[in-house]
């Protein structure tokens, strides 16, 4: 997946398209597609980027700010050595310091969040961040971004959404046809790629008929939500489905969260469309995040998961704080057996959460029995 | 058809045999653990097998549980201590709705729901400080058995304050606590306060009873009082707390075995 991307980077960049690093789902890949650029994510999952960033960050702090802080100071991601520009945005305190020492020696653009999501001056503020994203990136690429080039962005990013929603949704049936490991190595770290979307195409097509081994039917069935996992930090996700689960749907940031809803290709402002569509992530960061809690029903609904799976890096106080609701949702209202992990990317716990797990699938069998 | 329940601990392997029929335990056997564990789980397996007169051979299912569990090859199936202590404590003690295991690696709370099916569990595994290893620390540190630290901490006339989060720094504390001339009863005792918040913390704030104390650490009287200080709620010291796990696998193995 990194290769094939990198690839494509390359390529593209001698027919003077411009990479454009970003590091979070709030920001719109449709801008940058517009303005010219190729939108690599950047969240690092390697454990092995943690030191050198602690020697700028501090140790208590988030595996996935320190391994991407890491990786700049090893100059070791090569989307980022390539990056013409790096957009950001205000999400939690410890990602909008960390920009604060990337911006030392990377071309930096942070967009303000706004963090109060039904008010509506808050969602105004954000349409004037993307309209001064949108004459930051016609100033550094010298292009102009037309209303119909960001539509022409639009309808390929709705198109990557629908795509990845109906490969996701294969995970709905009690013959789920591929595990939650095999669908998050479908996502890209750049998006809209031709060659992508004709694959998720043809995963469509393949899928349909395939069956697991054990069949999905034997395998407890795990909502697993809260942080993401970028390429590399999958280990939670792997320990599940090694101990007789299956991660029927994951509702975080490299899950579905960003791509249940789509952008109007036809609205008259399309920057405020956007807006509209980005704003409403339900990221912890937000206050109060009820959205999240609804969406996690619906999938709940929709998945009939048996159990669910918080995973929080450590040091992710927001994260780890809305636990108490999202804890409460899943006992008191879905009725649901919920584990919460707190964990980073050293692999030292690994057996400890692997007895967790088992003893949380044995409590839903047991369960299962009455 | 008899069955048995291996705990294979980080500190202790436990045995428990029981009567599949009668659902009554008929033998009971502990030993250190060490670097080879199967050989030392199968050698106590024999022991206790002996001691109560069944032959190799009469023995039906065997169940490992414990961190260890999925060394012991020659057991059946492996469970994890969760589903074990809540069985093992339903068995003797069907009204229980919490219970709280300290071993010698970590610390757990259970709590149950009709049945003694788990309804969920909080497990300390990232720090000593919540556990039999903290006891154990300062223990050898003052210079005496574990036994001996908590008769000691029983005449405290006003137990230390220990706030380090983690065994290491706790002991540190306890090198300055001593360097000033705090009484070492005090300091035993504060170990064992400090022990107990920690688990009421994991607990939380309403207490659902009976609350059921097993695990090794569970042997020390002055642990059971602290426990009790610091939920505010009474704590019953679960029969032969040591063998809750191994107790409860063996009658998984029971329930779940042929009825040939």
């Amino acid at each position: 997946m990194v290769d094939h991307c990198l690839t494509y980077a390359k390529a593209q960049r001698k027919k003077g398209r411009h990479v454009v690093g970003m590091t979070c789902e709030y920001t719109p890949r449709e801008l940058i597609f517009a303005a010219g650029g190729i939108p690599a994510c950047l969240c690092g999952g390697d454990v092995d980027m943690i030191p050198a960033a602690e020697e700028f960050l501090p140790s208590n702090l988030c595996p996935l700010i320190k391994s991407t802080f890491g990786y700049s100071v090893q100059k070791e991601n090569s989307f980022l050595e390539m990056a013409e520009l790096v957009i950001a945005e205000t999400t939690c305190d410890g990602k909008k310091k960390m920009y604060e020492l990337l911006a030392e020696t990377r071309p930096m653009h942070v967009l303000e969040l706004t963090q109060k999501p039904d008010d509506p001056d808050a969602l105004e503020h954000w349409v004037l961040e993307l309209r001064k994203l949108k004459a930051v990136l016609e100033r550094r690429f010298k292009t102009r971004i037309t209303d119909g080039k960001i539509r022409d962005a639009i309808a390929l990013m709705n198109r990557e959404r629908s795509l990845r929603r109906r490969l996701a949704a294969l995970m709905k049936s009690d013959s789920a046809p591929l595990t939650g490991r095999e669908l998050l190595n479908m996502k890209s770290i750049i998006a809209g790629i031709p060659a992508d979307l004709e694959q998720y195409e043809k995963a469509l097509r393949v899928l349909q008929g395939r069956t697991l081994n054990p069949p999905a039917s034997k395998r407890i069935r795990v909502l697993l939500i809260g942080v993401p996992m970028p390429h590399g930090a999958e280990r939670v996700l792997d320990l599940i489905e090694a101990n007789g689960g299956l991660v029927v749907c994951q509702e975080n940031c490299t899950g579905v969260k960003p791509i249940l809803d789509d952008v109007d290709e036809r609205a008259t402002d399309p920057i405020r469309a956007l807006a509209e569509k980005y704003f409403h992530l339900p990221c912890s960061v937000m206050t109060r995040n009820d959205r999240r809690l609804e969406s996690l029903r619906t999938l709940a609904a929709e998945y009939r998961p048996q159990c669910v799976v918080e995973v929080i890096w450590q040091a992710c106080l927001t994260y780890d704080v809305e636990s108490f609701y999202v804890r409460k949702l899943a006992e008191n209202d879905l009725k649901l057996p919920y584990l919460r992990i707190e964990t980073d990317y050293s692999p030292s716990d690994s057996a400890r959460i692997a007895t967790r797990l088992q003893a949380l699938f044995e409590t839903v069998k047991e369960r299962g029995k009455s | 058809m008899i069955c048995a329940g291996i705990d294979a601990g980080s500190r202790a392997i436990k045995v428990v045999l029981v009567d599949g029929k009668a659902l009554r335990a008929i033998g009971w056997g502990v030993a250190d653990q060490g670097i080879r564990q199967g050989a030392l789980a199968r050698k106590l397996l024999d022991g206790v097998l002996k001691k109560a007169g069944v032959t190799r051979r009469a023995l039906g299912r065997v169940v490992a549980t414990g961190y260890g569990r999925d060394a012991l090859t020659f057991a059946d199936t492996a469970i994890t201590e969760i589903t074990c202590h809540a069985c093992g404590v339903h068995h003797d003690q069907p009204s229980a709705r919490t219970v709280i295991d300290i071993g010698g690696q970590d610390s757990k709370v259970l709590r149950l729901e009709d049945g003694g099916k788990v309804r969920d569990f909080v497990m300390n595994d990232r720090c000593a400080a919540g556990t039999g290893r903290f006891v154990e620390v300062v223990a050898a540190r003052l210079g005496m058995g574990l036994g001996d630290l908590d008769k000691l901490g029983g005449r405290a006339k006003r137990p230390a304050a220990i706030s380090s989060m983690c065994v290491v720094f706790a002991e540190t504390e306890i090198i300055g606590l001593l360097a000033c001339g705090e009484e070492p009863a005090n300091i035993a005792a504060g170990v064992q306060a400090s022990l107990a918040t920690r688990i009421a913390a994991m607990v939380g704030r309403n207490v659902a009873g009976p609350v059921i104390f097993t695990g090794g650490v569970a042997l020390l009287p002055g642990m059971t009082k602290a426990l009790e200080t610091a939920l505010g709620h009474p704590v019953r010291v679960a029969r032969r707390p040591q063998f809750t796990g191994a107790l409860g696998a063996a009658l998984l193995a029971a329930r779940d075995a042929d009825p040939t």
